[in-house]
């Protein structure tokens, strides 16, 4: 998986794209939302568009993240999960958790 | 009964093989007939059994292995994935979805395996381990539904 990280006002826009999956996926995402905490950047919002899919240890790390930046007093968003990336947020039911957006237009303003 | 195209796999117990067994039950889904969204259902839900059976069979263990057989018949796939472990109770396992457990950050792979599958089934056997057997099915018609070719 990669990562790109895109500043639009206070809000840190994490592009990710490949598959968030054990050993690989997960330890990049769970890398590069640590680093941005640490740097106070505390309004991330991670844009799965071009993520394919997740495995249980992905969506455990997408779980982390949200509870590592709300204990540092931040937030977590996800924007433009579709595909199989929607379909195991539903099934997992945390898509009743994120808030989810489907425009960034809308995503960044929410912060 | 038709024939069936067998694989079988033996991986240590390492992360970075699940892949491996991801990729060939993919392709094994294809020979079955299944679509690529559907070959990548079954893929999903084997590479949940082989992540359970290393980190919680074998407890990463690499000297220990995971054997996995992979059948394909025409319009169905059956995946037997075996470890090493000690076993562990499925009835005692909670819904991941529930309201006490949904901010946990693990528990979620046997939810995976049996939304992408037909069947799911567990077996232990002293000194065997845990074998899980993952059963796919392709729905009559699907194909067609799809617009696909198939008579």
């Amino acid at each position: 998986m990669k990562t790109t990280v895109r500043t639009v006002g206070e809000v840190s826009v994490v592009d990710l794209s490949g598959k968030i999956t054990i050993g690989e996926g997960d330890i990049i995402l769970r890398d590069k939302v640590h680093e941005l905490l640490e740097g106070g950047h505390k309004k991330i919002l991670l844009n799965l568009e071009k993520v394919s899919y997740m495995d249980s240890a992905g969506i455990g790390e997408l779980v982390a993240c949200f509870k590592r930046a709300r204990e540092k007093g931040g937030t977590v968003k996800l924007l433009k999960p579709s595909g199989k990336v929607e379909d195991l947020l539903q099934l997992t039911k945390l898509w009743e958790v994120f808030e989810i957006f489907g425009e960034e237009q809308q995503a960044i303003p929410s912060f | 009964m038709a024939s069936a195209t067998t694989v079988k796999l033996v991986i240590s117990s390492e992360v970075r093989l699940v892949d491996v067994v991801h990729s060939a039950s993919e392709t094994m889904a294809g020979i079955a007939g299944f679509d690529e969204d559907q070959s990548l259902n079954v893929g999903l839900a084997v590479r949940e059994a082989v992540i359970n059976a290393i980190v919680h069979g074998n407890k990463r263990d690499p000297s220990r292995r995971v054997d996995v057989v992979l059948k394909a018949r025409p319009r169905s796939i059956t995946a037997q994935v075996r470890d090493q472990g000690s076993g562990f109770d499925i009835d005692a396992m909670q819904d991941p979805t529930s309201e006490a457990n949904i901010l946990n950050t693990s528990g979620r792979g046997i939810l995976m395996m049996r939304a992408f599958v037909d069947d799911v089934g567990f077996k232990y056997r002293e000194g065997r381990g845990t074998e899980v057997t993952l059963k796919a099915r392709l729905k009559r018609g699907r194909r067609d539904d799809n617009g696909g070719s198939e008579r």
